[in-house]
Order: C-alpha cells, then sequence, then structure tokens
C-alpha cells in the first residue's frame, strides 16, 4: 500500500468518526433547544389560560387567540393539580393526516372549585423540518470539506514526498559495481536531506570497503604469482638431480603437488578478480560452436578414460560477442565439471544455439544445495582434489555479458544452462555482418 | 647456441637459466629493460625470452627493437596469464612464439627448442636421436629408418621427450603441453600413462630402445643414459 493511501484513509477514518459522534451531540443539542422553545411556549399558553380562568371564571375564545389546538373541558368537582408535557399524535381536523404534535396536559382547580383539564397541541412538524434542513446543510459541508481535506492532503504529499521517491529511485538504480559513487538530488527539506547524507555516506563507506577487498584479492593473487612460480621452478630443478632417494623423492612429490594445487587456486582467484574489474575489456564476435567442438575433443582423453559417451547438439555457429579467452574458459570448464562429477560409462551431453548452451550429465546425487553449487570454493566432497572455482568462475563470466546461469537436474541428468541475453537482436547483428 | 633471458624476477631467472645451461646452451639474462636493450645492441642472440612486464618499460618495445636489428633471432613472450592482449601484439610484431607465466622450465625449453630447430637449418627442420628420426613439420618418425605411425599426442609427446631428454618431466608438465592447462582435471594424469604406453610400444616394435623410464610418483623421462 502507497504511503499517500494510508494517510488518505487514516485522514478519512478519523473524519468519519467526528463527523458521527459530532453529528449525533450536534442533532440532540438542536433538538432539545427546539423542544424547550415549544415548551416554553405551552406553557406560556396555559398560563394566559388559567388567568383568563381565574380572573374571569370563563374561557377564552381559543381559535381567535392562538389559532391552534386547544381543548378545555371543564368538572364540577375539584380536580388534583398536575402537569405534563409529552409528544403526540393527533388527527387533522378533516381527519384525513395524522399530525405529530407536542402535547401539554395540564389539570387543576380553579378559584370557584372547579375542576378543569386542558390540552395543549402544537404541531413538531416545522421544527422536524427545520432540523431536517440543518443536517443536510452540516452533512454537505463535511462531505465537501472532507473531498477538500483529502484532495490537499494528497497534492501536499505527494509534492513533499517528491525527493523521497527521487532518492528511491536512484538506490535502487545504484550498482556497487560502476564507478560513479552514489549521488543524490538536493531537496529543501530537512528530513529528506538528513537521509540522503546518510545515504551517500553509506554508499561511499560501502563502495570504498568494497574497492578495498576487491583490490585485496587482485593484489593478493598478484603478489603469490612469483614466489610460486619460483618454488615451482626450483622443485623442477631440484628432481633433475641424480643423487635423490625414492623417499626424498617422494617428499618432493608431496610438496610439488600441494603447490601445483595453491598455484591452480590462486590463478582462479586471479582470474575471478579480473573478470570483477573488467580487465577483459576486449570483445569480439566469438563462435561458440567451434569453440565447443575444439574443447570436446581436447577432452577426448578423459571421455575415454571415464568412459563417457558425449552427444553434441551444435550444428550452427553461435555468434556471441564477448572476449574470447573468456569463452574458451567458460565452455571449458563447464565441459571440465561434467567430466569430473561423472561416473564411469556415463553420458556428456552439450547442446547450444542462439539462446542457450546447456552442458548435461550423468553423476551423482548433488551433496551441496543447488543454490551454492556456483559460489567459490564449494564443492562435493566427492573430488576434493579440485579447487573448487570452476563453476564460480562461470557465473563471473555470465554476470559480466549479462547471461543468467542456471543448474537443473531433469530426467537423471545434471544440467548447466547459460542462457544469453538478447538472443534476437544477437541474430540480427551477425546476420548483418 | 645463445639465449639472452629477459626476466625481472631474479630467482625465476635463475631456475631458468641453470635448466638451459644443462642443455648446452650459453644463456645471458637481463633483469631489467635497460640491460635488455643494452644486450641486444652489443651482441646477436638465437633466441630472445622476453618477459613483457619489466619494471623499467615494455618487453613488446625490444621485440620491435630486436625486429629491426636482428631479424633471425627467434623470439619467445613471456606473460601474465590470460593477458590476451600482449599475446596478440607480441606475436603481430614478429614474435615466434607466447608463453603464459607461471609455465613449466621443461616446456619454455621444448620451445626454445623448437624455435631454434625452425630457423637454423632453414627449411630442412629435422630431429636425429639414436635411431630415432623425426621430421617434425611432415609429423613423420621414423626408428631404424622404418617409419612408426603415431597419433597426434603420441607425437607431440615424443618430441617433448626428445627436446627434454635426460630429464625429469612432472606429470603435470607433460599434461599441460598435451593438452593445455583449461583440462584442469584430476584424473588426467591417467591418460598420460596410456599415451606413453602406447608410445614405447610402438617405438619397442621396430627395434627401437626402451628410453622412457617411470620416475616414482613424479613422472617420466626419455633416457639415453
Amino acid at each position: 500500500m502507497k504511503l499517500l493511501t494510508r494517510t488518505s484513509i487514516y485522514y478519512f477514518i478519523s473524519s468519519l468518526l467526528v463527523f458521527v459522534i459530532g453529528g449525533f451531540i450536534f442533532y440532540n443539542v438542536i433538538q432539545s433547544i427546539f423542544y424547550k422553545q415549544l415548551d416554553d411556549t405551552l406553557i406560556t399558553e396555559k398560563k394566559l389560560i388559567e388567568e383568563q380562568i381565574n380572573y374571569s371564571d370563563s374561557l377564552p375564545d381559543f381559535r381567535t387567540v392562538f389559532g391552534h389546538m386547544i381543548q378545555v373541558t371543564v368538572f364540577n368537582d375539584r380536580l388534583k393539580k398536575s402537569e405534563k408535557i409529552n409528544d403526540t399524535i393527533i388527527a387533522s381536523d378533516d381527519r384525513t393526516e395524522l399530525i405529530s404534535c407536542r402535547h401539554l396536559h395540564v389539570t387543576n382547580t380553579s378559584i370557584s372549585n372547579r375542576g378543569y383539564i386542558i390540552h395543549i397541541f402544537k404541531p413538531i412538524g416545522e421544527t422536524k423540518n427545520l432540523i431536517t434542513a440543518i443536517l443536510l446543510a452540516m452533512t454537505f459541508l463535511f462531505i465537501s470539506l472532507m473531498g477538500l481535506l483529502l484532495l490537499v492532503n494528497y497534492y501536499i504529499s505527494k509534492r513533499v514526498w517528491i525527493p523521497f521517491y527521487r532518492t528511491l529511485r536512484s538506490l535502487s538504480h545504484y550498482n556497487i559495481n560502476q564507478e560513479e559513487p552514489l549521488h543524490l538530488t538536493k531537496t529543501r527539506i530537512s528530513e529528506f536531506r538528513l537521509l540522503n547524507k546518510a545515504l551517500e555516506n553509506m554508499s561511499i563507506k560501502i563502495r570504498r570497503d568494497f574497492l578495498n577487498l576487491k583490490e585485496f584479492t587482485e593484489n593478493a593473487s598478484h603478489e603469490l604469482q612469483t614466489p610460486l612460480a619460483i618454488i615451482k621452478s626450483k622443485l623442477e630443478l631440484l628432481v633433475q638431480s641424480e643423487q635423490l632417494t625414492v623417499e626424498q623423492m617422494q617428499l618432493i612429490h608431496s610438496v610439488y603437488d600441494a603447490v601445483t594445487r595453491i598455484s591452480k587456486l590462486n590463478q582462479g582467484l586471479l582470474l575471478i578478480s579480473k573478470i570483477e574489474n573488467n580487465q577483459f575489456s576486449a570483445v569480439e564476435k566469438v563462435d561458440l560452436q567451434k569453440i565447443i567442438l575444439r574443447n570436446l575433443e581436447n577432452f577426448e582423453d578423459a571421455f575415454r578414460m571415464k568412459n563417457i559417451s558425449t552427444r553434441c547438439q551444435c550444428n550452427e555457429p553461435v555468434i556471441l560477442s564477448m572476449n574470447r579467452s573468456l569463452a574458451e574458459i567458460l565452455v571449458s570448464n563447464l565441459i571440465s565439471n561434467a567430466v569430473k562429477h561423472n561416473v564411469d560409462g556415463g553420458n556428456l551431453e552439450v547442446l547450444a544455439n542462439q539462446t542457450n548452451l546447456r552442458i548435461s550429465n550423468t553423476g551423482h546425487s548433488l551433496s551441496i544445495s543447488p543454490q551454492r553449487l556456483f559460489e567459490r570454493f564449494s564443492k562435493s566432497d566427492r573430488t576434493s582434489e579440485s579447487v573448487g572455482l570452476g563453476l564460480a568462475i562461470v557465473r563471473q563470466i555470465a554476470n559480466l555479458y549479462r547471461m543468467q546461469v542456471e543448474y537443473r537436474y531433469e530426467n537423471q541428468l545434471h544440467t548447466i544452462i547459460v542462457s544469453f541475453p538478447f538472443p534476437d537482436s544477437e541474430k540480427n547483428k551477425s546476420l548483418k555482418e | 647456441m645463445k639465449i639472452l633471458l629477459i626476466e625481472d624476477e631474479k630467482e625465476l631467472s635463475r631456475s631458468i637459466e641453470t635448466y638451459l645451461a644443462q642443455e648446452s646452451f650459453i644463456c645471458e639474462t637481463a633483469l631489467t629493460y635497460d640491460q635488455a636493450r643494452e644486450k641486444i645492441n652489443l651482441y646477436r642472440y638465437d633466441c630472445v625470452v622476453v618477459d613483457i612486464t619489466l619494471p623499467d618499460g615494455n618487453g613488446l618495445d625490444i621485440i620491435r627493437e630486436l625486429k629491426k636489428n636482428q631479424l633471425e633471432t627467434g623470439i619467445i613472450i613471456v606473460s601474465a596469464k590470460n593477458s590476451v592482449d600482449d599475446k596478440i601484439t607480441g606475436l603481430e610484431i614478429g614474435a615466434d612464439d607466447y608463453l603464459a607465466k607461471p609455465f613449466h622450465l621443461a616446456e619454455l625449453n621444448a620451445r626454445i627448442k623448437s624455435i631454434i630447430r625452425r630457423r637454423s637449418f632453414s627449411g630442412k627442420n629435422e630431429i636425429r636421436m639414436n635411431e630415432i628420426h623425426i621430421i617434425p613439420d611432415e609429423m613423420e618418425v621414423f626408428i631404424n629408418d622404418k617409419q612408426i605411425t603415431l597419433t597426434k599426442k603420441e607425437f607431440d609427446l615424443l618430441i617433448f621427450f626428445i627436446s627434454n631428454k635426460n630429464r625429469v618431466l612432472t606429470k603435470e608438465a607433460i599434461a599441460e603441453h598435451l593438452w593445455g592447462d583449461e583440462i584442469d582435471l584430476v584424473d588426467s594424469f591417467d591418460f598420460i600413462y596410456t599415451h606413453i604406453k602406447n608410445l614405447r610400444r610402438k617405438i619397442l616394435e621396430k627395434g627401437g630402445e626402451d628410453y622412457i623410464r617411470t620416475i616414482y610418483g613424479m613422472g617420466y623421462k626419455f633416457g639415453t643414459s
């Protein structure tokens, strides 16, 4: 729900509440004022009649004096004094309609010791009409006021929150990898200014840490390169020595193996950080089909060794705009992965077309979750000799060229799918050239 | 044979020098760009190994200078892995070969020998070792003048062995030579064995000697001694 909708709803509900309660009180107050007035008139008239009775012992001519319904009955006995006012309904003179009235009922005894009863009726229809009119006017006032309030609130909020939405837009478009630091537009509202300031500072700090980390990884791997190369070359010289015993040779072999692994690991890390730092900027049209076929040939010994039968469905050139080395690495890492985790006598399928590249292989079930498959150093312990960077590199390359990489397990086959972005435009481009 | 090694990393340079010296190469070293320029202007070399990234200059400029003054010199570029730009530029301006760091000494040795072979015999490129006679360009191999048929991998393996004869070749070095380092398979060493077994059988069948020896755990040695 949008902030604006929510505040509007709150405004609406609270105004409605005020109106209902206020309206109820208002209605009652108006009604009691009008009734008071009616009752006062009734009492005044009663007094006039009583005065007349007591003064002249006769009844006034009501019709000429008051012009409405008064009924006086005189008795010969004394009557107990009482007086009450209530609402009642009487029939009109011609008995065609009912009239709702205020009714004064008095019983008393005159000075000449004769009891009398006075009924005075006053129609309240007019009063009711007045109250209804007032209430209607009020409702109209309320609705227009509320409408205006909501409208004004809506526009004010919309205007006031403009900087906020602008900040939000900048934030969602911000990529930590981009060259420019986060820059938010100036605003005069101090809360938003503070927010922008805080966000900018935070992004600067995060960016600095991020760059430091990236730089560190690259520098560390780079600095490790030379000592590793030296160790390897010295070991290579050492094994040439004629006087080595079998035990010594075994020791050297272990050291050499370990150094080779560190070296591979280091090269992998260096490669990842180089891709991250966009050092493979040279982009050209590469034909994935050729690269796949060449790699399959190169892996032939591995296939034969594990009795893997391969099937390749890539009958047309697949032209991609990317760095040639990275394309080679992408394909060879995927095939190498499909061989490493394959079983003896298994299958390996490669399928490539304009939209995607699929490599499927038979193999044991995954010992890690599919989500972690493309992370660095996430490897199943089955082949603990491997470094665990192959698929991380694949993902890094895919990210660079906005390709999607996903893992699926279908028909008993582990499948890795690399989907190319905008296959159509890519195709059109290659056709034009 | 005179070789100039231009490499700024002193220890690495010494390793290469030691390895090459055992091949009866005369190996000179230059640690900086200036030293390298001085040497190529004073002496002639059969082969120059250039590291592209030098602290005080670019190795590519040395190649350009060599191409001006010593056309017959073979040039091998050595540079950090995956610097494709270096590779392409280097080969364009006339380098003969490119080797990515880190490399095996045996690999560099084989590459140097291949270049020198191609350059010194002006077209008549051949390798003779006892009863083995190889014509690399034709991919032909004769044992006691009887031709044998080798697969591409067996052929590459034989040349690699002969280039590094009497040296222990680690399995890693052989695997990288035959498949490149991208293959990166844990069990790649098992299939080296298959190729070696076949190569040995084919040489023995034509009455050749059994030169290939297994060096415990490490690798193989193609020995004449």
